[in-house]
């Protein structure tokens, strides 16, 4: 189990940006972190991941390897996708036993090629590299900040999958994510880091698995939402059959776990009863610029 | 393997991969072409240039090394391989050994290219001297590199400044005085200065761990 006592950072001779965090990190119990831009989320999160040495207070417990994700993950490396992952894996201590990060990239959909340069690929194929080096590493600690940003729409439903069996497995986990992904994560504990202190958000948890379709119930109000479209995520035990059931209402897309659906903003309401009744859960809903 | 080879061959690689070594090499060959191609006397004298030229090629080195990874980039490398100690140690011996490889050309060329004899204290005072100073080189680059100085303009400005100050103080070991006791073949000297210089590069990696952990 990794503990934070009493861990404080200040950069230089700046103010404390984070201050007096005590919190506990446990297996299959994801942290997510919440907090407003600038609120000191990503430091806290290099701090668990021992990127950073704290100005006051410890770490304990802090496995001899940890999967970071940053915020964004740059790609200045001349090596190739393929050797970087090689030599990442390399450079972690102990015998931790990793999966194939082959199969990690072709379910995310990472199309930058394996063997071109790190600094010739894309931000969301980077990204994926980022992913895919921490994911597979087999590290009992990941750290992820913002690990759905930069993704495009169908790569995010798989990291999703693989987020949820890493917890499964009894990883431990620290997340920041403003796209609420995290939220639907079973056993999740939100905290909201607010002046540099760390709490629990009651509040959150309990609205955790109802906010996905929040924004879809206040877009429903609009009188004129005939022209545009949205775009559905969901998740389903039988993607086969939800599939058949939900084609009449637009386009339907099978995805290894899932089902990526676009339909007229009209009748989404519709759509996701349909698709919660069936027993399917709710990943996202987004409105489409067109 | 253990994490410390991954760590070496991975900078390693990452160097070779980048043309950012290139330019620091391509200047050493070049001004070392000339002279062993001539006549360039006797060794060990025939050294005094060669060190002089390794030096200020070794702290670029180092300079190129220790700023191969992104700031962000380097903090996952960090998360991975279990703290900044560690990381420290595979830039330092990623230097080393590519240090290793410059004392080799510097050492070996003249006793190809040229028709003198290389006696066996000579050459042990050539290989102390191009140690000494290409690790002195090492340390001054690692200092003049991130995470203490993140610049590039500051790197050149302080790393040129540092590498002119003390190669050009005869009395002050160990690059002055090695410049100072090559010709001579002051062996045990020299071995001294070797010894000397490796103890700096290992401080300067153990001083960027310190300024890691203060920032």
């Amino acid at each position: 189990m990794i503990q934070l006592i009493g861990v404080g950072k200040r950069y230089g001779r700046g103010p404390l940006v984070v201050a007096g965090v005590d919190v506990e990190i446990r297996p299959g119990e994801p942290l997510v972190v919440h907090g407003a831009n600038g609120s000191g989320k990503s430091t806290l999160l290099r701090l668990v991941a021992g990127c950073l040495a704290p100005t006051r207070g410890r770490v304990t417990g802090r496995p001899a390897t940890v999967g970071y994700v940053p915020d964004r993950f740059p790609a200045q490396l001349r090596m190739s996708a393929d050797a970087y992952l090689r030599h990442l894996r390399r450079i972690r201590p102990g015998r931790t036993r990793g999966t194939d990060p082959a199969a990690l990239l072709t379910h995310l959909g990472f199309r930058g090629g394996r063997n071109t340069p790190m600094s010739q690929l894309s931000k969301g194929n980077a990204q994926k590299i980022g992913l895919a080096q921490a994911l597979c590493s087999g590290a009992p600690l990941l750290v992820l900040d913002e690990p759905w940003s930069g993704l495009d729409a169908d790569a995010r439903p798989a990291l999703t999958a693989t987020v949820e069996q890493l917890v499964a497995a009894g990883t431990a986990m620290v997340l920041t994510d403003h796209t609420r992904t995290a939220e639907t994560l079973a056993g999740h504990r939100p905290m909201l880091l607010h002046h540099g202190g760390l709490s629990e958000t009651p509040g959150n948890a309990a609205t955790g698995n109802a906010t996905a379709a929040r924004p879809h119930r206040a877009d429903g109000g609009h009188a004129d939402t005939g022209s545009r479209t949205v775009a559905v995520t969901l998740r389903c035990a039988d993607p086969g059959q939800v599939a058949q059931r939900l084609a009449g209402f637009g386009t339907v897309e099978r995805h290894a776990d899932g089902l990526a659906l676009r339909v007229p903003a009209r009748d989404t309401d519709a759509l996701l009863l349909t698709a919660l009744r069936m027993g399917c859960s709710v990943r996202e809903v987004r409105e489409c610029p067109h | 393997m253990s994490p410390l080879t991954g760590l070496v061959r991975y900078l390693g690689a990452d160097l070779l991969r980048s043309q950012r070594f290139l330019l620091p090499v391509f200047l050493y060959v070049l001004l070392l072409a000339p002279l062993f191609n001539g006549d360039p006397g006797p060794p060990p004298r025939l050294w005094t240039v060669t060190v002089l030229v390794l030096y200020p090629v070794s702290c670029w080195l180092a300079v190129t090394v220790a700023n191969t990874e992104d700031p962000a980039q380097r903090q996952v490398t960090l998360a991975a391989a279990c703290g900044p100690g560690r990381v420290a140690a595979g830039v330092l011996v990623t230097c080393l050994v590519a240090d290793a490889a410059l004392v080799a050309i510097a050492v070996c060329w003249p006793m190809l290219s040229t028709g003198y004899a290389f006696p066996g204290p000579a050459v042990a005072a050539g290989v102390f001297a191009h140690v000494a100073v290409a690790t002195t080189g090492t340390a001054v680059g690692l200092l003049c590199a991130r995470p203490v100085i993140h610049g590039v303009g500051w790197s050149v400005v302080a790393g040129g400044g540092t590498v002119f100050l003390t190669a050009t103080q005869t009395w002050l070991p160990p690059v002055g005085l090695t410049i100072r006791s090559v010709g001579e073949g002051a062996t045990a000297t020299l071995a001294v200065q070797a010894l000397l210089g490796l103890a700096l590069s290992a401080l300067a990696a153990a001083a960027t761990v310190l300024v890691h952990n203060r920032r």
